[in-house]
């Protein structure tokens, strides 16, 4: 039996590669978990940390990043800068305590079959720490 | 005092425009930053070591006929101006920078706290040692926590260096006792302590390094977080500073004394730049031409943290 609380995941898909992996993973009718609601972004390098905080903030029990593999940027480079980022914030979360949340991964076009290990992985991971603790609580102020 | 002497030889030559320095405040061991204009006022110059005040955040918001200032430098002035010099935010021909060695600032509310009614005649600091009513303790317990971890005493660019070198006492961290905790336990804590937050935003205001004119914390266009202290805007405002401060910090700690409730948020700031400094070998501050972790990458950055 599947538990009854089932997280939310908000996944930030580059473009040119995750999104597209995503999209083979639909066309080649894989399944993998439905927690997860995509946002395509340009660039994995285009994702600033507010904006998975801002997730976070949202109601989101975790974020998936995910983008090209090193070396495969359609902007050649926008991966490198988002790898450095996405470094610090996972430390900092880590030693926040907030470890597990945040998950960042490379997925190419023709890897359809690895999004979905990808997100189910993530989901596990998440299901696994249970409801975030930002959520919790109940606060009179909505989206601002 | 050497500093004045060099301070007034400045303003009388006419080198610069003004000295951003501190002065005596109104309550015992206050100082307050002030910008001495004419030679006559350098008398009231002072540094002790309760200057605790980073002077680099003051060079926005100069009188604009002050075209070149001397700043008074501790080790954690000097690299935020170094840092603002790497942002171009301000002009190395604009600075006179009179370093001075710091001796480690002590912390006023630690002193406060055990002594009632503490004159600052009372108090002391000789070498390694603090003398409170003629009884000597060892000053590094009374040591503000960014001294305490403090690797860099002296500016490292500077024009003059005044004062003795005094001997950087063992680093004491304040990041190991949280991070040997469960991470249970380090969210509680910081649950906590971002709980009581009132999101005055005194902590960026005093920050050097946050001179962006529209804050992400106040934009509305996009709007990040609510400005209601709820625990996930607070959430969101101290992280992405956190975020924005990444190889920028220097560690000065100039947010944790300005805030009223005594949040220690400079440890979220000590933790990245330790996060830069193991994985990128970048240390914020020690060099003009160096460039910033953020705006460059390595091929073989780490990647452990990736699927």
């Amino acid at each position: 039996m599947r538990p009854l609380w089932e997280p939310k995941i908000v996944a930030f898909l580059c473009h040119w590669c995750s999104y597209a992996g995503a999209d083979l993973a639909g066309v080649s009718r894989i399944q993998y978990p439905p927690n997860i609601r995509v946002i395509r972004v340009p660039c994995s390098g285009s994702v600033d940390p507010l904006y998975i905080l801002k997730a976070l903030r949202e109601g989101a029990d975790g974020v998936l990043v995910s983008g090209c593999h090193p070396g495969d940027c359609h902007y050649l480079s926008g991966n490198y800068f988002a790898r450095r980022k996405f470094l610090v914030l996972h430390e900092l979360l880590e030693f926040l305590g907030l470890g597990g949340r945040v998950h960042f991964s490379w997925v190419s076009a023709s890897e359809g079959e690895r999004f979905a290990r990808v997100v189910a992985s993530v989901v596990a991971a998440v299901q696994n720490l249970g409801p975030s603790p930002l959520v919790k609580e109940q606060e009179p102020y909505g989206t601002p | 005092m050497e500093l004045r002497d060099a301070a007034r030889k400045l303003l009388e030559e006419g080198t610069v425009q003004g000295i951003l320095g501190y002065r005596r405040g109104s309550l015992p061991f206050r100082t307050r930053p002030y910008l001495f204009r004419n030679p006559e006022d350098i008398e009231d110059l002072i540094f002790t070591p309760f200057c605790t005040v980073n002077l680099a955040r003051y060079l926005f918001h100069l009188p604009r006929d002050c075209r070149k200032v001397a700043v008074v430098a501790k080790g954690c002035d000097g690299r935020s101006l170094v840092v603002l010099m790497q942002e171009n935010q301000v002009r190395r021909e604009d600075l006179y920078i009179l370093g001075v060695r710091c001796p480690g600032m002590v912390d006023r509310r630690k002193l406060e706290e055990r002594w009632e009614r503490l004159g600052e005649e009372e108090v002391c600091v000789a070498g390694e040692t603090l003398v409170v009513r003629g009884v000597a303790y060892p000053l590094s317990s009374f040591l503000e926590p960014s001294c305490r971890r403090c690797r860099h005493r002296s500016p490292l660019v500077y024009d003059v260096l005044l004062g003795e070198e005094a001997p950087l006492p063992p680093r004491e961290d304040v990041l190991s006792e949280l991070r040997c905790l469960p991470p249970g336990e380090r969210w509680a804590f910081f649950a906590r302590e971002f709980s009581r937050c009132i999101r005055c935003y005194a902590c960026r205001n005093a920050c050097p390094m946050c001179y962006c004119k529209e804050c992400f914390a106040e934009s509305h266009m996009p709007s990040f977080l609510h400005p209601s202290p709820t625990l996930r805007d607070t959430f969101v405002f101290h992280l992405g500073r956190a975020m924005h401060l990444a190889g920028r910090c220097v560690a000065c700690g100039a947010c944790e004394r300005a805030c009223p409730l005594g949040i220690p948020i400079a440890t979220l700031f000590f933790a990245v730049a330790e996060t830069v400094r193991e994985h990128f070998a970048f240390e914020a501050g020690m060099d003009v031409a160096a460039l910033a972790p953020f705006v460059t990458y390595r091929e073989d950055d780490p990647d452990a943290c990736i699927q």
